[in-house]
């Protein structure tokens, strides 16, 4: 999966978040994004997903011009073609582990318990699949959160924080998990982070500033 | 210390949660006013249904009770016939008696005044002695108008007018009813006692009027000071057809005989209070879920638990006041407006004729206020519950609390029991309160048994859906948060099983009223002379179609056959009121009455009787036995000495019983009667002249030959009429059809109040599901975002909200089907036979019900739909950054 930004420019009524953002990121690169607070990198991660929408420029997935697609169309795309990994988990807590983990094997019409079950196996969660969020902890969370973002094997995972809740040891072990599983499943991975330690892991690290990207 | 410590503690708590009241909640008062103005209005029209069906019923009973006290005066003993009238020898012996300081002879009548415009009104007559009546009941005292002649007070007919027949009789003459004649009559003065139009005339003037000479109805007794009224009754050796009542007999009779009618319209009036408290509960539930994290955060601020549920009480009892306080000014002024238009009678037509002044109590408006804010905090405790159980940091962090087992369906298990339990308990005092309590308890054990209900059918749904997305998190979703499922729903299974309940007691009593009436009503016409009511009760006596009417009908072209009906009343208990008498051609009694159950074979020598059902609850008029109060009663009612003079005439030919021989009465059925809920016995009219000599008719049936016209009949009838009379306007005809159309519109008339009610409650249980989905919805904007990071369209997100307000409703309609059935069962089979003494024929309009059903659960989805949209607009995406 290829992604392809260029120019891209977003505001709020006058104000400017950020714009002059263009970056490739090639098939299976893994790429960090850090920044000060405030400068819409978790915007920028929304619009290459197509979930926000922005004011210039434009957003090609794998030569497909976001911009130009209806909102079910993006939906459709993002569906079969990206995995998100948040900060704060965002898992269903009245769903259990198993279920969660299906749920975009069941929005693509293909369910597959053996693959959720490897996948679960893969971060660490084996024998846990009937348990509820509530009886999880925060690494365990990230985990469930990280085999529901790849158990579809899209093309491109986009990372917002996804070891911000947690402690260093538990951050180092999510992220180990989080890498292997991109690379086995031969995916881009955008992770936007505070975390020099997380960042230094990336093929590459770009600064996102209000008036553009640079290495 | 601690004794020391615990007051400041109090304060500091109440000064905490009186100052979160004024900062937190006030603000949030402030962003959804009209969300909860809707509440308090619920609290408030609850309060004000229930304190204004009050207000009416207590200002006409005390009006009831002073007309009562105006008429009858202060005697100490009122000497009564059983039957119509008794014999006045008895005076004589009765005022002498050396313990009577004074007696007062009545003769009371009712019958119709003919105004000159041809409009008849109802009219009692009281005949009285002007020379004692004034010191025992000055309010009967006539007072003979100026240009009145000095012995108007004597003069024949003359009669002195109260003021509600002044009102209806401004004519200085008019025309009395007695029989099919019409008796002239001249207004000579007024009396001032209240109530419905009567008129007072000297007792020997009325006796000659209405050819009663020598009757009397009653003798109203002062006793000497000191005097033992037993010792004096027993002494006094009252004769066969006389009973000694307690003054206030009356009003208390009233009392008693409406009591059970005006329970069950301030229990219908409770309805509405309890939906109002569901209304409280949506509305905060709403408030709570959606203030979840600010409180959490309070949580960890310090605010314990404990404050965090006085803070949510303290919310609903704000709107428990002000909805109460708004109820008793809307209340009062709905009574005040109810006494202006309908006078004090509610539709029971126990109070028809009394036009009371509003009687306002504090003390009941502070019951009525009480009960509305208790109400209110009943509906806020489960909110108050949530937010005191939020654990702050799962909150803040958008987890909420755990799921929770536990075995709650074992108390729901034993409310349901104990509901069912109670609804076999007999009635306290004429009330049905047992049955009250058991509907009580069947909703709440059925509500608690929800989350119960919902685990059971979804987990076995749950594996079906388990590979199809959409379904699978509505399911998910119901089952996992079934406590919260439960919540939603309840309003709806609330409304809907008082919707099922009422329909389906409605189309019972509708159905048996209307094959009822196929029985009672098997003739072609029907004439009589004087409307329903008033020939009830003694005016029967005075305005009926005499015997040689009834022979020249069958002489009348066009007419096959003739049914004649004769009504009396007979008095078998002083506490009681007084019982029909029905006498009529019965034949084979399985198709000429509406029987509950068959007719037993008479043994020889005794005489048939068939009483309604409330004989057997209020006299065991077991069917089988020998019924002896009638016995005792009729002995004494219709002894030779006070047989009617007008109806002697004509037992001449008859054979008269066995002199002192009492008559055996079996009862040989059981049957129902919708029209006299204080009892009736229906004999076979051959019987009852053989025994009385009574040969009067008051109403008629008429069948006609097929190719006749019932309007030349009808004129043929009132041609006899005027030649007999000349009184042919007098008599009143009704088609058959005629009498069911105007019955059955009534009865809709009637329950129209509870169509009402169940919208009413349907409407405020969407509310609810309206409510808590939007609750609910807000709360999981996470949720929603994170779908739509899946890949979820905003269409998809709606589908799953709306299949879980589908998934929701299903249940609660099937719960609500369900609970409404057993309480309509309760209401069918014990609220309605306790309360009035008739059954009714269990009858279930599924169709109807199924869809009314079908259309909570097409209302609630399509409300949790509406409610998903605003929370599944583009900005959910962002909700998964958003910050707790």
């Amino acid at each position: 999966m290829t992604l392809a930004i260029k120019n891209l420019g977003k505001r709020y009524g006058d104000s400017a978040v950020f714009s002059h953002v263009s970056l490739d990121v090639a098939a299976g690169e893994f790429v960090a994004i850090v920044g000060e607070s405030g400068v819409g990198k978790s915007t920028l991660l929304n619009c290459m997903a197509g979930l926000d929408s922005w004011d210039e420029g434009t957003v090609m997935l794998n030569g497909i011009d976001l911009g130009t697609l209806p909102d079910d169309a993006r939906a459709l795309l993002r569906r079969r073609e990206v995995g998100f990994v948040f900060q704060a988990f965002h898992v269903l807590p009245h769903l259990d582990v198993a279920q969660n983990v299906a749920l975009p094997l069941l929005l693509l019409g293909a369910p597959d318990d053996v693959r959720v079950q490897a996948m679960l196996n893969a971060v660490g969660l084996d024998g846990m699949g009937a348990r509820l969020p509530q009886q999880l902890s925060g690494g365990q969370l990230q985990r469930v959160a990280i085999a529901r973002a790849l158990v579809h094997r899209p093309g491109l995972l986009l990372a917002d924080e996804p070891t911000g809740n947690l402690d260093p040891t538990t951050a180092a072990k999510v992220m180990d998990a989080l890498i292997a599983q991109t690379r086995e499943h031969r995916a881009s991975l955008v992770l936007v982070t505070h975390s020099e330690a997380a960042a230094a892991r990336a093929d590459r690290v770009l600064h996102l500033r209000s008036d553009g990207i640079s290495a | 210390m601690a004794s020391v410590h615990k007051p400041a503690a109090l304060r500091t708590v109440t000064r905490a949660t009186v100052a979160l009241l004024r900062q937190f909640s006030w603000q949030e008062l402030l962003h959804h006013p009209w969300r909860n103005l809707a509440a308090a209005a619920a609290v408030m029209l609850g309060v004000a249904l229930a304190f204004s069906v009050h207000l009416i019923n207590a200002s006409a009973l005390s009006e009831f009770s002073q007309a009562v006290r105006s008429v009858n005066g202060q005697p100490d003993l009122e000497l009564r016939a059983v039957q119509g009238s008794f014999n006045e020898s008895i005076y004589a012996r009765v005022a002498n008696h050396p313990q009577v300081a004074l007696a007062s002879p009545v003769l009371e009548l009712s019958s119709f005044a003919v105004a000159a415009s041809g409009k008849r009104i109802a009219l009692r007559v009281l005949g009285l002695d002007a020379l004692v009546v004034a010191q025992l009941a000055p309010a009967l005292m006539p007072v003979p108008d100026a240009n009145a002649g000095r012995f108007a007070l004597f003069t024949p007919g003359t009669v002195f007018l109260n003021p509600a027949a002044r009102l209806a009789l401004p004519a200085p003459s008019f025309k009395l009813q007695s029989g099919l004649e019409l008796l002239d009559v001249k207004v000579a003065g007024s009396a001032g006692a209240g109530g419905a139009p009567l008129a007072v005339m000297d007792i020997g003037a009325a006796q000659d009027l209405f050819s009663k000479r020598g009757q009397l109805s009653r003798i109203d007794l002062r006793l000497k000071p000191g005097t033992d009224r037993a010792a004096f009754l027993t002494a006094l050796k009252l004769p066969a057809g006389i009973t000694a009542t307690e003054p206030g007999d009356d009003a208390q009779r009233v009392s008693n005989l409406s009591r059970a009618y005006r329970v069950n319209l301030t229990v219908l009036a409770l309805v509405a209070l309890f939906t109002g408290a569901f209304l409280v509960f949506s509305v905060l539930s709403l408030s709570v879920a959606k203030r979840a994290q600010q409180f959490a955060l309070l949580g960890v601020l310090g605010l314990t638990g404990r404050e965090r549920l006085l803070l949510v009480l303290a919310e609903s009892s704000v709107l428990g006041l002000a909805g109460s306080a708004a109820g008793i000014a809307l209340g009062t002024g709905l009574a005040a407006l109810a006494l202006r238009l309908l006078g004090g009678d509610l539709g029971g037509g126990y109070f028809s004729g009394v036009a009371p002044s509003l009687q306002w109590s504090g003390p009941a408006a502070v019951v009525y206020a009480g009960l509305g804010t208790a109400a209110s905090l009943a509906g806020g405790w489960w909110p108050a519950r949530a937010a005191q159980k939020l654990p702050p940091a799962q909150t803040l962090k958008g987890l909420g609390p755990a799921p929770v087992g536990g075995n709650g369906h074992w108390l729901s298990a034993g409310l349901v029991a104990a509901g069912a339990l109670l609804a076999l308990t007999p009635p306290v005092f004429g009330i049905p309160l047992a049955a009250y309590i058991s509907v009580a308890l069947l909703l709440i054990g059925g509500i608690t048994a929800l989350p119960w209900l919902i685990a059971l059918l979804y987990n076995r749904l749950s594996p079906w859906v388990a590979q199809r997305l959409l379904p699978m998190l509505a399911v998910e979703r119901a089952r996992r948060v079934r406590e919260s499922a439960a919540v939603a729903v309840s309003g709806v299974v609330a409304s809907l099983s008082l919707a099922v309940a009422l329909t389906v007691m409605v189309a019972s009593f509708r159905d048996s009223v209307t094959h009822w009436l196929d029985v009672v009503l098997p003739a072609d016409l029907y004439l009589r002379t004087a409307a329903p009511s008033a020939s009830s009760s003694t005016a029967s006596e005075t305005v009926f179609f005499p015997p040689g009417f009834v022979q020249a009908m069958a002489g009348i072209t066009g007419i096959s056959r003739i049914s004649a009906l004769r009504t009396t009343s007979i008095l078998l208990d002083a506490a009681q009121p007084a019982v029909a008498l029905v006498a009529r051609e019965i034949g084979d009694p399985a198709h000429s009455l509406p029987l509950v159950g068959s007719a037993l074979p008479v043994p020889a020598g005794q005489t048939a009787i068939y009483v309604s059902e409330a004989m057997v609850d209020l006299y065991d008029a077991r069917p089988g036995t020998v019924f002896k109060p009638l016995s005792r009663s009729f002995s004494q009612a219709f002894d030779a000495a006070s047989r009617e003079p007008r109806a002697q005439s004509a037992i001449n030919s008859i054979a008269t019983p066995e002199a002192g021989q009492a008559p055996q009465f079996f009862v040989a059925g059981v049957w129902r009667d919708y029209a006299r809920q204080f009892g009736a016995i229906a004999m076979d009219q051959r019987d009852f002249q053989r025994l009385t000599g009574d040969l009067r008719v008051n109403d008629l049936g008429l069948w006609l030959d097929p190719q006749a016209s019932s309007i030349d009949v009808e004129q043929a009838v009132r041609r006899e009429a005027d030649r007999q009379s000349g009184a042919g306007a007098l008599i009143e005809f009704a088609s058959t059809r005629e009498i069911r159309s105007i019955s059955l519109r009534i009865f809709d008339r009637s329950f129209a109040v509870t169509y009402w009610l169940q919208g009413v409650a349907i409407g405020i249980g969407l509310f609810g599901v309206a409510a808590s989905f939007s609750a609910q919805v807000l709360a999981r904007r996470k949720e929603f975002g994170l779908l739509a990071h899946l890949g979820l369209t905003r269409r998809q997100i709606l589908l799953v909200v709306a299949g879980e307000g589908a998934a929701w409703t299903l249940i609660g309609s099937i719960a609500g089907l369900a609970l409404g059935l057993a309480v309509s069962i309760v209401l069918v089979h014990v609220v309605n036979p306790q309360s009035f003494h008739w059954t009714m024929d269990l009858i279930v309009p599924w169709l109807r019900l199924l869809g009314l059903c079908a259309a909570v659960i097409g209302a609630g989805t399509v409300t949790a739909w509406l409610a998903g949209r605003a929370a599944a607009g583009k900005d959910a995406v962002l909700a998964v950054r958003e910050d707790w």
